[in-house]
């Protein structure tokens, strides 16, 4: 069955562009081209859960692509604006590893994940593309969290973590089931939240959120 | 064969000026002027013709050289791209790595001859160039590449007879990967707006109007000529690789070539209105920034090889 769906064209497509949009993250110096990107890549996602529900016919599926659809492309995104317009933080990101290093690192990731993934013989020929992407993806999020400075891209970085995740489980379970996807679209929500009011507590206290601040003692 | 061949040279050396000057009224059109009509570039090109040329004193033979031979290797570049057939009239001489080569060696001369006359404005084109060629070419050619890893020949015209015949099966994602690094590698090949400004003359921008500063006359002319001529066959690359439906393939008849040939001018319309979209919605880049948008191209074309091999099982 997960041969049909992702031997597809429309499906391999999909993936290429969501390691398209990952590397547009990498490559971009505004903070608001980066969330736009992160829509863009969430947008996808479910573009890709969609076509997995569309073809096994399962219902719950289409509730979580929906799901997607609503909270990581459009709610995520404009909490995301909201903090950067509150704290009237520069728009700016700030790095430690320069743009053009770290999108030949993102390269160099996406390469190691495949030959990662190849190694396991379990999976079919096909979907090892899905397979490998999400892998990179999470591999180049925890990239994003080591070697950007704000604390804003730290958040960033672990919701590409997690759609790297979704798209791995998505792609060899066929969905999981219900109960489960909507209690990891808790989770994301709640922590998106949380961690917006964090950066509000460190922005007060700093008055900054370089996270390179973080290790000076305030009395 | 050999009207194949003179009519490819003509058609390239006849409908180069027509796309810039197509461009230049778009772009124009975009900003609200009336600008130039599309066949301005026909009468610069003859005024230029009409006159003679000044040349420094220091100028040596390079100087005079450089022009023709730049604008001679284009050329032989043009008759190793499919235009409106794939069947190529010197398609048995060389491949996608001759075409790449004869444009480094044209724009080797120009940098040259740049240098030669002594201008410091020259030096500083010739430089600015030379940094770019760098990052263009190894992502010019991984691009390229991925889609003949697909097809299994280097040989142009195999390519998009090949990619034709698979119809709408071509979409795959290295082949659109790879379109898109080349569609950026185009930018800075025909010096447009994110990398070079062909409009202006301002000393902290120019990279390819600084080169040719020194040039005036006959030579400024065959020199522009040549800039459009590569201009046109870099679109042509562009469109036979990645969408060549409706290129005439060997021993098409008459009617089927002359349809190619509309299909072709389509194509090339097509591109040049969505680079002078581009054009307009960016800005110029700062030069030491440029790393970057080509480190993308780069990428992308090396994500392109990379799932050719995860999708074909390497």
């Amino acid at each position: 069955m997960s041969e049909v769906i992702f031997g597809s064209k429309i499906m391999q497509l999909l993936i290429a562009f969501i390691l398209v949009s990952t590397f547009m993250i990498l490559g971009s110096t505004r903070l608001y081209s980066c969330v736009r990107s992160f829509g863009i890549q969430s947008f996808l996602l479910a573009c890709v859960a969609g076509i997995v529900a569309y073809s096994t016919g399962k219902n719950d599926i289409f509730i979580v692509a929906l799901l997607t659809l609503i909270i990581k492309s459009a709610v995520i995104p404009y909490i995301f604006i909201y903090i950067i317009r509150e704290i009237k933080v520069k728009r700016e990101v700030e790095l430690y590893v320069n743009i053009s290093p770290s999108i030949i690192i993102g390269g160099i990731l996406v390469v190691i994940s495949y030959y990662l993934i190849r190694s396991i013989s379990i999976i079919s020929e096909l979907s090892s593309l899905a397979l490998s992407a999400s892998v990179s993806l999470v591999s180049i999020g925890l990239f994003i969290m080591i070697s950007r400075k704000k604390a804003l891209m730290q958040m960033l970085g672990i919701l590409i973590m997690e759609n790297g995740l979704f798209l791995g489980a998505i792609s060899l379970t066929n969905g999981m089931p219900l109960l489960v996807e909507l209690g990891i679209f808790f989770d994301v929500l709640i922590g998106v939240l949380i961690m917006g009011i964090l950066i509000f507590r460190i922005n007060k206290t700093f008055e900054s959120i370089d996270t390179d601040m973080l290790k000076t003692l305030i009395g | 064969m050999i009207i194949q061949l003179i009519f490819q040279i003509f058609l390239i050396i006849a409908i180069a000026p027509l796309l810039s000057g197509i461009i230049k009224k778009v772009k124009s059109f975009f900003q609200i002027r009336k600008g130039p009509g599309i066949l301005q570039p026909y009468h610069d090109l003859l005024k230029l013709i009409k006159k003679d040329s000044v040349v420094s004193e220091n100028a040596s033979w390079i100087f005079h050289a450089a022009p023709i031979i730049s604008f001679a290797a284009v050329l032989a570049a043009g008759l190793l791209i499919p235009i409106y057939i794939t069947q190529l009239p010197l398609g048995f001489a060389g491949d996608l790595i001759a075409v790449i080569y004869l444009f480094a060696l044209a724009r080797f001369f120009t940098a040259l001859a740049s240098l030669d006359a002594g201008s410091s404005f020259g030096g500083m084109g010739g430089s600015r160039e030379m940094f770019i060629a760098a990052l263009v070419e190894p992502a010019l050619m991984l691009s390229i590449f991925a889609v003949a890893l697909n097809v299994g020949s280097t040989n142009l015209g195999f390519i998009s007879q090949t990619v034709a015949g698979m119809g709408l099966d071509a979409m795959s994602p290295y082949q659109i990967l790879a379109f898109v690094a080349l569609f950026i590698i185009a930018l800075a090949e025909t010096g447009r707006i994110p990398v070079d400004n062909p409009a202006t003359h301002l000393e902290l921008t120019m990279i390819h109007e600084a080169m040719i500063l020194e040039y005036s006359g006959r030579q400024l002319a065959i020199v522009e000529l040549g800039a459009m001529i590569k201009q046109l066959l870099v679109f042509s690359l562009l469109a036979n690789i990645f969408f060549p439906w409706g290129i005439a393939s060997q021993g098409a008849g008459a009617s089927a070539l002359v349809l190619a040939l509309l299909i072709f001018m389509i194509k090339i319309l097509v591109i040049g209105i969505s680079m002078a979209v581009v054009e307009t919605s960016t800005a110029k880049w700062r030069l030491f920034r440029l790393p970057e948008l080509l480190s993308i191209s780069l990428m992308l074309s090396f994500l392109a090889l990379v799932s050719f091999i995860i999708v074909k099982g390497g």
